[in-house]
């Protein structure tokens, strides 16, 4: 396990560095708009971790939807598969588990929510298979179109809820509430930790335990390490590996929206998600790909999110600040992951 | 940074340098001292640190410690531009050109032209780098080194790739420019080239400079000791000593055949053209050839790894395949030793448990292929990338013995390895066909002393088609003449 | 990385946020807390600005400690609203119809707290929606804009198609008909409160089907409907622009002649003194011209280019709304409202 651990240490580094290169750059803008960084730092730490209330229902809530979409981002990137679609799939998902979580009114709640987050998974699955058929059978780069059926997948919960599933007051756009049955209980009661948070760990875990233990996990990492070696050393059928790789990231990023839905949201609005796909690939790339990590750097990006929320509310600082502040966090983690990577060649 | 004057530089010395790379100990201490108009060649088994040693003249590696003078005076390189400055000019090994690079410029071009003529290095000039074969990548390698027309010249293993032919006449451009005062640099292990052209010899071990000679001085076992050590056997000359069974030998139960099997590459060209062949247990197999034939396309419908459009493969279950770009397609770079094993055998029944992997017979198996095939690494979690070539290549052979029951399709298995390394192979080879009940091997090489060292049958792949040679034919310059028809009716 | 690891760096951290205790800041000696979220920029010169500067007046007159978010996704509004309640926040103003449900869901796990929806459509024990009456307003400006038309063409350029926007419309309509029963009047919605291109572009088509009066409901982008009238008065042609939400006719004194006003600061201040007084709870509180909320203001940098008749005409209906003898048309949205259900 020699490399791993040297890989694990590289990892850290890079994560620490990049918060270190946030921590700076903010800590200037702040000082040059006319905040005392000191402040907005505590607000922040505060917000995310000062109270229980704090971290088990705002940073761990808010870390779900990143860790999901992280595991996506990740697994497909293990397979060497490029998908930048994960905020379209998340609302695909999201848009099918409203669709069915409206519809099983009455149910028992162990029919209704299985019900909502195969749902959900599946529909994020759909959302992926386009660009998957697009690259195995014409060969178009899945970056260009997985990006596209962001927009697509975007608008169309727009018209979902201008149209077939607006509330049935038929006032505003947004559905109704999706039966009670069909909602999350919480995790921990009393807080808003709801059981997806339980889910995405255990989803990390069989991740990792599938990438590590099991023959087609390491088919997916030897085809996303070197496709040729993996066809002729490994006789192993790279179309597949990816088809069933790309399918699976987009199961993971469709229950990512499922669960928001049925765990946070209740309902579908516009603009559901703030981009957390996109966030999503720079907590996979943090946690070097590696599902377990993916944990640790979607809960430290949730509690960025609450420092943030917590900024604006204790320090007084501006939700525009807030928005450049993660942007830079964004940056900085690629950055230092693109820096590793140079170093891991030159050794 | 001063610009060194042309002429002036055409001298190097590096004295006692010291380079790691992590846990690796590269450079221990390496002397070399080129003079102008010599062609001096670094000789060394792969992993002696021939490679580590141009890249140190060549400005792309910084030294740990020593000292670097060239045209007489302390230099610090720290880019590959820096060098170039100085003079120095380097034509990479197999890993020379990253990413797409055409000779398209009318200028260039027509010095190009020119020098494929003078050197009889011929490659497609409006092809993208990134989709020339290996030996063409080194063509248009050593072409742009030469374009640059540097002092001092360095070229790293040139003739691993070339014909016969073209060979010669690069040896020939080279002693043109030595003789014009310029200094040339050859890294290399092939002790027959050396003492045919060098005028003096630098011999690396272990990262240290172990003889410095004239080549008067010096002759084949000379070198052989500097560079192992211990006394190993010419390949050559092993070969010739196995070679009296010549195709008396009794056949087994033919295990794989191929019957009118047509292919055609990414661009339309037929690689494969009607080839029939049938293999057996207990029968090695040549098939010769100048690469680009379609014996690369060959090795693979044969091995299981690409189907033809038309024509009939019977593949064996128990095929192992040793395939010529170990690092591209024979290893995973990033994986341990335990999971390029896996790699190949993942797949088998003994290695599965339902849907998982069963990893701890894995690393039991890749203990013992590390051992029995001294696979020198710290330990089977080291990641094969930071092995040196001859040790991958040791890990690749050992594991697909692991796998070829009933057949071995070995591609170009000793290209680039050292003397040690290529007779280990050729053991193996042998080995394997000499054994009771052991597998058919198609030994597919564009090393025509090995293919007609080995063989029980030898064939020769041209354009695509499959010819046989018999008895009559076979001698070196009767394949020779095959082979290189093949090749001019291509270009 | 090691499953064990995993867990320990996870049970650490909650361990970390436990000890963390409950150092909430209680206000210190405020007399109570209020708190604002926004689902937009506080700098749009109209319905968030107006907000804001409530939310600073509840702190300048009634001493309250305040603070605002914005929030940015539908996830966030149950957060928020979490987030100030359980740090102790008593009223909480949450300035869109779009937190209508997330308040609800607060209302019953934060009892002892007040939410207040602006144009909210739902309603319990301590969840109250704030209804403006900017029909009321609307109704004033399309009477001006039919007045000042050359071409007899008007325009409407909104965000989203939702009842208060539409009301807005309908009596804006129906205040221009009361002028020139002969008007036209164009509409079309962006689909956004930001988008100022989409905007401007909704507005330059107008133009040129002949509109020359402009009103908009779109809130931040409302920038793209002034740049476009701006930019055809320089192109020469007759164009003005009428303000929204918030008196507007400083934010291009050129081109706005004049504003239909919503007091938000007034409105605020009124809800949070019911609230001291225990009166706030359990109906919606309607908020129009007789209450001083809502009005509309011509500009006085452009009063010359109003006929004095019309003006006239527009103080005299305003005077018939407050006194109740003029009922301007609404769409009706708040649960309890006849055609609600």
């Amino acid at each position: 396990m020699q490399w791993l651990s040297s890989r694990l240490a590289g990892q850290v580094i890079a994560a620490v560095g990049a918060l270190l290169l946030t921590a700076g750059i903010s800590a200037v803008m702040l000082r040059l708009g006319g905040y005392d960084p000191l402040t907005a730092a505590r607000a922040l730490v505060g917000g995310a971790f000062g109270s229980s209330n704090a971290f088990l229902s705002v940073t761990l809530v808010r870390s779900v939807p990143l860790i999901l979409t992280g595991l996506a981002v990740a697994l497909a990137f293990r397979a060497g598969v490029w998908n930048i679609g994960a905020e379209g799939q998340l609302y695909a998902g999201a848009i099918a588990a409203v669709w069915v979580g409206l519809s099983v009114e009455g149910m028992s709640p162990w029919v209704a929510i299985p019900g909502v987050l195969l749902a959900a998974g599946l529909a994020g699955a759909v959302w992926a298979l386009v660009p998957t058929l697009m690259k195995l059978h014409l060969g178009v780069g899945e970056v260009i179109t997985t990006i596209l059926m962001n927009f697509v997948g975007i608008y169309f919960a727009a018209y979902v809820v201008h149209g077939p599933l607006q509330e049935s007051r038929g006032v505003f756009p947004q559905t109704d509430q999706i039966a009670a049955t069909a909602q999350l209980p919480a995790l921990l009661p009393g807080t808003r930790l709801h059981v997806g948070f339980a889910l995405a760990l255990a989803l990390a875990m069989g991740l990792a335990v599938f990438l590590r233990r099991t023959r087609l996990g390491f088919q997916v990492r030897a085809v996303g390490a070197s496709s040729e070696a993996a066809r002729v050393a490994g006789r192993i059928d790279a179309r597949r590996v990816i088809l069933l790789s790309f399918l699976g990231s987009g199961v993971l990023a469709g229950l990512a929206g499922g669960v928001e839905v049925a765990g946070v949201t209740r309902a579908l609005y516009e603009g559901l998600s703030p981009g957390w796909g996109y966030t999503a690939i720079a907590v996979a790339l943090l946690a070097g790909l590696h599902p377990g990590a993916v944990v640790l750097t979607g809960v430290l990006f949730g509690a960025l999110e609450a420092g943030a929320g917590a900024m604006q509310r204790d320090a007084g600082i501006p939700a525009v600040w807030v928005i450049a502040i993660e942007a830079i966090i964004i940056l900085a983690v690629l950055a230092m992951d693109q820096l590793r990577r140079r170093e891991v060649r030159r050794v | 940074m001063t610009r060194a004057p042309t002429g002036h530089a055409a001298s190097a010395r590096l004295t006692g340098v010291h380079r790691r790379f992590g846990p690796v100990v590269a450079l221990a201490g390496a002397d070399l001292d080129v003079r102008p108009g010599e062609i001096h060649a670094v000789l060394g088994e792969n992993g002696a640190g021939k490679s580590t040693l141009l890249g140190v003249l060549g400005g792309m590696l910084r030294p740990d410690a020593g000292l670097l003078e060239i045209g007489g005076a302390p230099v610090e390189l720290r880019s590959p531009r820096d060098a170039w400055a100085h003079g120095v000019g380097l034509a990479l090994g197999r890993r020379g050109i990253a990413g797409a690079w055409r000779l398209r410029y009318a200028r260039v071009r027509a010095q190009a032209g020119e020098l494929m003529r003078r050197t009889g290095l011929d490659v497609p000039l409006d092809a993208s780098t990134e989709r020339l074969g290996v030996g063409d990548r080194q063509r248009v390698e050593i072409l742009k080194a030469l374009l640059r027309d540097p002092p001092l010249l360095a070229l790293d293993e040139p003739t691993a790739v070339l014909t016969p032919g073209e060979v010669l006449s690069l040896f020939g451009l080279l002693r043109d420019l030595a003789g014009e005062g310029r200094a040339v640099i050859l890294v290399g292990h092939k002790i027959d080239e050396v003492l045919s052209v060098a005028d003096r010899v630098t011999v690396l071990r272990h990262g240290r400079t172990t003889l410095e000679a004239a080549r008067r001085e010096v002759d084949a076992a000379a070198l052989i000791q500097a560079m192992v050590g211990r006394d190993v056997d010419d390949p050559a000359a092993v070969g010739r000593r196995s070679d009296g069974r010549g195709s008396g030998r009794t056949r087994g139960q033919s295990v794989a055949s191929l019957d009118a099997v047509r292919l055609r590459d990414a661009t339309g060209r037929v690689v494969l053209d009607d080839v029939d062949l049938s293999v057996s247990r207990g029968e090695l197999v040549g098939i010769a050839g100048v690469e680009g034939n379609g014996q690369r396309e060959l090795a693979q419908v044969l091995a299981g790894r690409l189907v033809p459009e038309a024509g009939s493969v019977r593949v064996p279950e128990g095929v192992g395949f040793i395939p010529q770009d170990r690092t591209r397609e024979g290893l995973v770079a990033d994986f341990d030793l335990v999971e390029n094993v896996a790699l190949a055998l993942h797949g088998e029944a003994v290695f599965a448990n339902g849907p998982f992997v069963r990893w701890d017979a894995l690393r039991e198996r890749a203990e013992q292929v590390r051992e029995r095939f001294d696979v020198r690494s710290t330990g089977v979690r080291q990641r094969v990338g930071t092995l040196s070539g001859g040790n991958q290549q040791r890990l690749v052979v050992g594991r697909e013995l692991e796998r070829a029951r009933d057949l071995l399709v070995a591609e170009n298995p000793t290209r680039g390895l050292d003397v040690a390394a290529t007779a280990f192979v050729h053991a193996e080879l042998r080995r394997l066909r000499e054994a009771a009940d052991g597998p058919a091997v198609v030994l597919v090489s564009t090393d025509l002393d090995e293919v007609m060292a080995l063989s029980d049958r030898v064939l020769v792949m041209t354009r695509g088609r499959l010819v046989t040679v018999d008895d009559a034919q076979r001698t070196r310059e009767g394949v020779g003449a095959l082979m290189l028809g093949g090749r001019d009716a291509v270009a | 990385m090691t499953r064990p690891t995993h867990t320990l760096l996870v049970a650490a951290a909650i361990a970390f946020a436990a000890c963390g205790g409950a150092d909430d800041n209680r206000g210190g000696d405020a007399p109570f807390r209020a708190a604002l979220l926004t689902a937009g920029p506080v700098s749009d010169a109209g319905w968030y600005a107006g907000a804001y500067e409530g939310l600073l007046l509840l702190r300048d007159s009634l001493g309250a400690a305040v603070s605002h978010q914005q929030t940015r996704t539908p996830a966030e509004f149950d957060e928020a609203f979490f987030s100030y309640a359980s740090s102790g926040y008593d009223l909480i103003f949450a300035h869109g119809f779009e937190y209508q449900d997330a308040a609800i869901r607060a209302g019953e796990r934060f009892p002892e707290t007040t939410f207040v929806v602006s144009g909210g459509g739902r309603v319990s024990a301590n969840v109250v929606p704030l209804v403006f009456e900017l029909e009321e307003g609307s109704y004033l400006a399309g009477m001006l804009a039919a007045g000042v038309s050359e071409s007899g063409v008007v325009g409407m350029v909104g965000g989203v198609a939702i009842p208060p926007v539409e009301g807005t419309f309908r009596a804006f309509e129906a205040g221009a008909r009361a002028v020139d029963p002969a008007v036209r009047i164009l509409e079309s919605f962006t689909g956004s409160w930001d988008d100022v291109g989409a905007a401007k572009e909704a507005a330059v088509a107008q133009l040129s089907r002949g509109a020359d009066v402009l009103i908009h409901n779109v809130d931040a982008a409302s920038f793209g409907v002034f740049q476009a009238v701006r930019e055809a008065r320089t192109a020469g042609r007759t164009a003005w622009a009428l303000g929204m939400n918030r008196d507007q006719n400083d934010v291009a004194p050129d081109v706005i002649i004049g504003s239909a006003v919503i007091r938000i600061p007034d409105a605020f201040l009124e809800v949070a003194e019911a609230w001291r007084a225990g009166e706030l709870g359990g109906r919606p509180i309607f908020a129009g011209q007789a209450e001083d909320v809502i009005d509309f203001v011509l500009n006085p940098a452009l009063r010359g280019q109003v006929p004095p008749g019309l003006v006239a005409a527009i103080d005299a209906a305003r005077d018939r709304i407050r006194s109740g003898s003029l009922t301007v048309p609404r769409v009706p949205f708040v649960e309890g409202e006849p055609g609600v259900q």
